[in-house]
């Protein structure tokens, strides 16, 4: 039997990382590519959608990545989707097939999602917030009997930095699952739904009471989704959001990820807006 | 990641001391194994051989000649990566004390009569000429940082510089503050990253690394003067590496460039 | 409670006896260098200074030291350690663990509760085995403290200025004498094989007695606040102007992070060799002070102020981790209000924030009155 990876090293030392290999680099936009990572043996991740990990580059550095992937579909492998935006992500970048790369992890509290069998589930990810919340997606659309509507709506700055584009196409032929795209900027070739997310909620008609969000993106597109979110009536306490920090040590000891008195490597990085609101460093 | 080729590496100077170049000379020594990541291929000051083929360039001293303005602009030209090295490149360094009088004076009280001969200006960092991709500073430069930094650029990264004052480094050292003993020290303003080597020995902090990006230069004039400092004395500390920087966030201030 | 007596004079003896199967450590007298400055200006002497340092003999240890630079956390959780090494592009990496059997000499009790603060920290959840591993092979030899080391102390206010309840061995001073307190097995293995040690008699008690009695007058209280008040008193003061007062005065330099017993906040960074493929990883003392300290790769910093850095700090102390491990994060030791340039000093800011909370309520009390 495989264990969760967290629990083969942290007899030695938690920060550690056990090498793995990269299986696939799949280029997604100019600045994202999707990482396929092998664990070594028959070790497998056993993570929950909304957790993440700690990348090493050997030499370079390591940083916290949200899982991409669906445990649903893992097999002995994980996906990252990395934007190339510091050390770490751009030595990623020039990396391939046959690399190693340092993980620790899983780490932190992902999505409770199976606590919401039967209701109607709503995601709303901004940009590279399609990263961890594909991985709910998908588990959700693997045992998808067991909830209500599931409605997808995806926003992205420009056609050319969305992401996903062929699971975006999938899940729209899906007659299951409803799927609305925008970009915040067109370009000559788009015929979708211009303007920021915020402006795809009001046309959706959602039952409340029976609605949870998902919504993961930059903490400006969090401001004005909540208002929408609350004004359509969605309580606090299901409206989910995973909070970005640079997480240094993933187990609560380097201080860094602190949001006031919690700490998003171990609280989050997936919280409920009811237990947020209150805290200025917050959003 | 493996390099296929070892880059090709040249070192140049211009108005300082060369003080930073013999650093590098001495880092050489210490790291052997830095000669089978690079090669070299001008460096004045330790090797006679020169080939104009090189992908970083290491440039040191402050640029204050019109002339020195178009040599800084071929390196710019043939190099990939162009390191400010050390104070007067990165800051204009000590020469730029100058540049608090005009250059028709200074150039009169250094030449005499021969002044209007020279094309000598104001000393500025090479930046205000051309584009740098990455600062190592001090004066002279920390031996460590150079070679930190030559083995991010060999990593195809730029090498990250601390944000915090010379104070944090000196803590770890577990040194009295000299501030405690009288002694004016600018190490609260200054960018770390040379673990403190002043203050360890007892000297002040002169700010030869530059300001960190958010100084609270005001609180710690107050500090100064709280210690016994004179009236202006301040100033003139913090003159000395400085003089660029305050120069231009007094610009800014006012509203020019 | 079982009191040994040891006679100063064999402190050599004991330190000579432990220097064979330990690493000793304790307070010894730092040597600043000190430069010939131009004639006429401001300069003083250095005072003397404290740090923990490797003994080298009874003779180097000054027991009746005010306090140290830096605190004992530095040999649990040194400035910059390696965690591991690494070798071909990271498929072969050496764990470093540092075992070696250690034994500080002289600890405040202020420091140790530091401590015990630091073991809950890293102990609790995914322990930190680095850490730990030190800690485990570590004995302290605490000792009392008989005066207050400083204005800036507030030992008495936080709880910290007696010995807490779990301690390996406990040094107070009798005059020509220290009385023994044994806490652990660790602390009385300390004690194997030394001769100059003898079991208290009723006279000894009485003198023990007497000296911690005349302690309670001594030790004056610094805070307007209990202890018991302190989260509440920040729960309600998150949005006053003594943060952004204070954020204009704060030159950012983290010296009271660096000092302080109870901060742990670290960074990890890599370097690598010339072959770029091999190097080692190492964690280093890092600050929530800093600019940058809560930014992500995006660039956004989360505490984008001087004002907000700081007043995490204070929450910090003085809240969350109060909060979340039922000890108060600061054990009053001074220590970054010594060090502050610009001398903002806990007793100083909590006493304003009380005060001003007694102002508004006692206006509310005119009113309803």
């Amino acid at each position: 039997m495989s264990l969760p990876l967290i629990e083969t090293f942290s007899t030695t030392s938690a920060y550690l990382p056990l090498v793995a290999r990269i299986a696939d680099v799949r280029p997604l936009t100019q600045l994202e590519k999707l990482f396929t990572i092998e664990l070594p043996g028959d070790l497998s991740l056993k993570h929950a959608p909304g957790q993440f990990v700690e990348l090493s580059v050997f030499g370079v550095g390591e940083a916290p990545f949200s899982i991409s992937s669906s445990p649903s579909r893992s097999n002995g492998t994980f996906e990252l989707c990395v934007r190339q935006a510091g050390q770490v992500t751009d030595a990623l970048h020039a990396l391939g097939p046959g690399d190693a790369v340092g993980v620790r992890g899983p780490f932190g509290r992902g999505f409770p999602v199976r606590r919401f069998r039967g209701k109607d589930l709503l995601f709303l990810p901004g940009g590279l917030g399609l990263a961890p919340l594909r991985s709910l997606i998908n588990q959700v659309l693997d045992e998808r009997s067991n909830y209500g509507r599931v409605i997808i709506l995806y926003g992205a700055r420009h056609p050319s930095e969305l992401l996903f584009q062929d699971e975006l196409t999938l899940w729209s032929a899906r007659e299951d699952v409803e799927v609305q795209v925008t970009v915040d900027r067109s370009d000559g070739n788009w015929q979708g739904h211009v303007g920021v997310i915020t402006t795809l909620i009001p046309e959706v008609q959602l039952y409340a009471p029976n609605t949870v969000a998902f919504t993961v993106g930059p903490p400006v597109m969090y401001r004005f989704v909540l208002v929408e979110l609350l004004g359509k009536g969605i309580r606090e306490g299901n409206i989910w959001l995973s909070l970005e920090r640079r997480m240094k040590c993933g187990i609560g000891k380097c201080g860094h990820c602190q949001i006031n008195h919690l700490y998003t490597c171990l609280d989050g990085p997936c919280f409920p807006y009811a237990q947020i609101k209150r805290l200025e460093e917050a959003l | 990641m493996t390099v296929s080729t070892k880059p090709k590496v040249a070192f140049f100077d211009f108005t300082g001391c060369e003080g930073c170049q013999l650093t590098v000379i001495d880092a050489l020594q210490t790291h052997a194994d830095l000669l089978s990541a690079v090669e070299i291929v001008q460096f004045r000051e330790a090797m006679s051989e020169r080939d104009e083929d090189y992908q970083i360039a290491f440039i040191e001293g402050s640029c204050s000649r019109t002339s020195d303005e178009a040599r800084l602009k071929a390196i710019r030209e043939q190099a990939q990566i162009v390191v400010a090295l050390g104070a007067c490149a990165h800051l204009g360094g000590v020469n730029a004390l100058r540049n608090w009088q005009s250059s028709d004076d200074v150039r009169r009280y250094v030449y005499g009569q021969g002044g209007k001969l020279y094309d000598s200006h104001k000393a500025l960092p090479i930046q205000a000429i051309i584009r740098v991709e990455c600062f190592i500073p001090g004066c002279p430069i920390d031996r460590n940082e150079f070679v930190n930094a030559l083995k991010a650029l060999l990593q195809h990264r730029l090498p990250r510089l601390p944000d915090y004052p010379v104070c944090a480094e000196c803590k770890l050292n577990e040194n009295e503050c000299l501030f405690m003993r009288g002694i004016p020290c600018l190490g609260s303003v200054t960018r770390a990253g040379c673990g403190a080597i002043c203050p360890s020995f007892g000297a002040c902090c002169e700010g030869c690394r530059g300001l960190v990006s958010d100084p609270n230069i005001g609180w710690l004039r107050a500090v100064a003067v709280e210690h016994g400092l004179r009236e202006g004395g301040f100033e003139a500390a913090s003159r000395l590496f400085l003089s660029h920087e305050l120069m231009e966030s007094e610009g800014d201030r006012h509203g020019k460039h | 409670m079982n009191l040994q007596v040891l006679p100063k004079g064999a402190l050599v003896e004991w330190i000579e006896l432990l220097s064979a199967r330990y690493r000793v450590i304790g307070p010894k007298r730092k040597q600043e260098v000190v430069q010939q400055q131009p004639a006429g200006d401001t300069q003083q002497p250095p005072r003397e200074q404290y740090i923990f340092g490797e003994l080298q003999g009874a003779h180097e240890l000054e027991l009746s030291y005010p306090s140290t630079i830096l605190p004992p956390k530095k040999v649990f959780l040194p400035q910059k350690e390696e965690l591991f090494s690494f070798k071909d592009n990271g498929h072969q990496v050496d764990l470093q663990l540092d075992e070696r059997r250690t034994v500080i000499f002289g600890i405040h009790t202020c420091d140790l509760h530091a401590v015990l603060l630091l073991d809950q920290a890293f102990s609790q959840g995914a322990a930190d085995q680095h850490y730990m591993a030190r800690r485990a092979n570590t004995t302290l030899v605490s000792i009392e403290c008989l005066e207050p080391c400083s204005e800036n102390a507030f030992c008495k206010d936080m709880g910290t200025w007696i010995m807490p309840e779990t301690f390996d061995l406990h040094l107070t001073d009798l005059g020509h004498e220290y009385a023994l307190e044994i806490g652990s097995a660790k602390g009385s293995e300390l004690l194997q094989n030394l001769t100059n040690i003898r079991t208290a008699t009723e006279t000894d008690y009485w003198r023990f007695n007497q000296v911690i009695s005349a302690k309670w007058a001594r030790f004056p209280y610094r805070l307007e606040a209990d202890l018991s008040e302190l989260p509440s008193l920040l729960a309600i003061s998150y949005r006053s102007q003594v943060w952004e007062e204070l954020g204009q005065q704060c030159l950012g330099c983290g010296t009271c992070t660096a000092v302080c017993p109870t901060c742990y906040c670290f960074d990890v960074v890599d370097e690598v060799n010339f072959d770029l493929t091999s190097g080692k990883r190492f964690r280093v003392w890092d600050s929530c002070q800093f600019g940058q300290f809560a930014s992500v790769a995006g660039g956004h910093d989360f505490r984008n102020s001087r004002a907000a850095r700081l007043r995490h700090r204070f929450y910090h102390k003085f809240k969350y981790q109060s909060d979340s491990f039922g000890l108060a994060g600061c054990v009053g030791c001074g220590r970054c209000a010594e060090a502050c340039l610009v001398n903002i000093k806990p007793i100083d800011v909590i006493n304003k924030l009380h005060r001003k909370r007694v102002a508004v309520s006692g206006k509310r009390q005119e009113v309803m009155g």
